[in-house]
């Protein structure tokens, strides 16, 4: 591979603290069996995660299915309880907050699911999605200042105001994506949970989806959590990259660094299996084989060691930590700078 | 030298609200044996329903309007129901996107390959047992002798789309017609599976009709690539000159959609607007609401093919204009 080296764009200033930070996040669901439904085991969707996002900023977390990428994003918003670990909002302690003071705080986190509209109660016009989340968290001083509020997300989202009058049912997918977002924003949030929320669009809606939610964190300086298996939108709109695998992160950076200097074999093997547009550019060789062993057994030492086509000795046998690696961190042998490299071949 | 599959002019309705809407409007397409011919559309462009009319499985209360599909030369129209259930399976496969849904759950994998390999031939139970082994190895299912014996549910996306893939090939059919063979895999597996399909393309050299809404797909496998817009096609082009340098304004608004297309924080070049409603498709071009170079003569008629090149048409008035010019 014939890889650019990565742009030296580290920034030279104090880094600011970021707007929320999770630090050792585990959430496991219990495996039940049996006429007890006693607890088997576990099924460890996310088993030890850090990662942080900064205001203004998108970091996208991206990863096959089942990898644990969406029990993230619902552990911050304590749609699931993580058995471990830590959620700072500034420098406030989630996870540690009782339901009531919860509260607040679900103000400024917000989420927009791949069809944001398919869990609400399909008896409410639009204009009731969308107020919802201001008429309990006291936004507008009454009824019809709401309205006028709905209209002007509305519209911002590009959709007449006229529709709030409607159901759910009677959109496109796009348009229902807008509503998701228009919903979302009611609230003023500052960092929005995307979670494969354009993942099921034609490509002639994503682009126009993709292109209003970075219209909106350019206006509004919204962080984003963008939760996809989609490497394009990846590349296209994130500051930085997780890619997790069975519950980890194996690899994080700056997105630059990580698309064009990939440092764990995962994520080229991610990156190469992609089918390019190019027409010059056919028939890369597969680097990953076979399939994704289970999260509830996952195999001893580095998780990736099953399909890793540059596994060796150490890699059976010893999980690795998160190696620092040229402005980005690797979960991977190769990138421990102490370990001396195995002999090639 | 005869088309493998030859679609004349095949035109499918529904009724919708009181009338009759053409989902397929007069679509011309040819496949040669040993030839991969994509076809491509976003969802409503007709793409899965041409598949179905080929194999004559539109479901009701859709009918074919017209056109004909002539398999090797013979017309499959006239064909009896008998006739044609032959047919499916034998020299006209299909992989479908979603296997769990053409699979039984509560029979083996093996014993519905060994069942399709019966239906179609007279061999013996063990010969057909066998056969089905050898496929599964030849499909890449580690452990194949041992899987037979497994239940769909108990296998992964990708190994189930793998016994498809068997299945569909037990009977060598000389047209396999997959519709979004790949969508609802991971892209590691899509990948090992792209790598087959291309594998027993060469083998076994049958003609392929790929149904897909991703140009990364129709590169790594097509040959040639149709593309369909509310049920008609707009362009037809061999692989490179599609990707390269598409004529019709919808495949270049869609390639320009996409979101590898530009760098970073660069906005998207979008399609405005959506597919209308079929009951208010326009009259004239049906892309002509969303289309940055509408002109009148979009509105008045529907735009005929245009050759643009020996393998290359679109159907578009503003090519046609730019052309003529």
């Amino acid at each position: 591979m014939s890889a650019a080296p990565a742009p030296a764009e580290r920034d030279t200033a104090p880094a600011p603290a970021p707007l929320l930070r999770v630090e050792g996040l585990r959430t496991w669901f219990p495996i039940r069996a049996g006429l007890l439904r006693r607890t088997t085991g576990y099924v460890r969707a996310v088993d030890g995660v850090d990662l942080s996002i900064h205001r203004g900023q998108t970091l996208a977390l991206v990863g096959e299915s089942g990898c644990g990428k969406t029990t993230v994003g619902r552990s911050i918003l304590a749609l699931e309880r993580p058995r471990e670990g830590r959620v700072w909002y500034g420098d406030t302690d989630l996870m540690a907050l009782p339901p009531d003071a919860l509260r607040s705080y679900r103000r400024k986190l917000q989420i927009v699911f791949q069809d944001p509209l398919a869990s609400l109660n399909p008896r409410l016009r639009v204009r009731e999605v969308v107020a919802e989340g201001m008429r309990s968290f006291g936004i507008g001083a009454n009824e019809d200042e709401r309205s006028e509020r709905v209209a002007a997300l509305l519209r911002r989202v590009q959709l007449d105001p006229q529709t709030m009058w409607r159901y759910p049912h009677e959109f496109s997918g796009g348009q229902r994506q807008r509503i998701g977002i228009a919903r979302a924003l009611a609230v003023e949030p500052e960092l929005v949970i995307c979670d494969e929320s354009v993942s099921a669009l034609d490509v002639s809606i994503q682009a126009q989806i993709l292109n209003l939610l970075g219209e909106l964190q350019a206006e509004m300086g919204l962080a984003y959590l963008f939760i996809t298996h989609d490497l394009a939108v990846v590349r296209y709109l994130a500051d930085e990259v997780a890619v997790m695998y069975l519950g980890q992160i194996v690899e994080r950076g700056p997105t630059e660094r990580v698309f064009e200097a990939p440092a764990h074999p995962y994520t080229r093997g991610l990156l190469a299996a992609v089918p390019s547009v190019d027409p010059d550019i056919r028939h890369r060789s597969l680097r990953v084989l076979g399939d994704v062993p289970s999260p509830a057994n996952p195999p001893p030492g580095c998780r990736f060691h099953t399909r890793c086509p540059e596994c060796f000795e150490r890699c059976r046998q010893e999980a690795p930590t998160l190696f620092e690696n040229t402005g980005g961190e690797s979960r991977c042998w190769l990138s421990d700078p102490k370990a001396a490299p195995p002999a090639s071949g | 030298m005869s088309a493998a599959l030859e679609i004349e002019e095949l035109s499918i309705s529904f009724p919708v609200a009181g009338q009759r809407v053409r989902v397929v409007d007069e679509v011309t397409l040819q496949i040669q044996p040993g030839e991969v011919l994509a076809l491509v559309g976003e969802s409503g462009s007709g793409k899965s329903m041409i598949a179905l009319g080929c194999l004559r499985l539109v479901p009701k209360p859709g009918r074919v309007d017209a056109g004909r599909v002539l398999l090797h030369g013979r017309d499959l129209m006239p064909l009896s129901v008998p006739e044609m259930r032959k047919l499916r399976g034998a020299s006209l496969a299909m992989i479908f996107q979603e296997p769990m849904t053409s699979l039984s759950p509560v029979v083996t994998v093996g014993e519905q390959v060994a069942e399709a390999i019966l239906l179609h031939e007279k061999v013996t139970r063990k010969a057909a047992h066998a056969r089905c082994v050898e496929l599964f190895e030849r499909v890449g299912i580690p452990d194949a002798g041992a899987r037979t014996h497994a239940y769909p549910h108990q296998l992964s996306g990708g190994l189930k789309q793998r016994v498809m893939i068997a299945m569909a090939l037990s009977t060598r059919p000389r047209v396999l017609i997959a519709d979004e063979p790949t969508t609802a895999l991971d892209v590691t597996i899509q990948a090992q599976i792209l790598e087959l399909l291309r594998e027993l393309q060469r083998e076994t050299d049958s003609a392929i009709l790929l149904i897909t809404h991703d140009f990364g797909i129709v590169n790594e496998l097509a040959d040639r690539v149709a593309v369909l817009y509310a049920g008609r096609l707009v362009e037809e082009a061999p692989r490179e000159t599609l990707l390269h340098r598409p004529r019709h304004p919808y495949t270049q608004g869609l390639l320009r959609s996409m979101p590898g297309s530009v760098v970073k924080g660069e906005r998207l070049e979008e399609i405005a607007g959506t597919l209308p409603p079929l009951t208010e498709l326009p009259a004239g071009c049906r892309f002509a609401t969303r289309c940055a170079r509408v002109f009148e003569p979009c509105h008045e008629s529907t735009p005929a093919s245009l050759q643009l090149a020996p393998e290359h048409s679109a159907f578009c008035f503003a090519v046609a204009e730019e052309e003529g010019g």
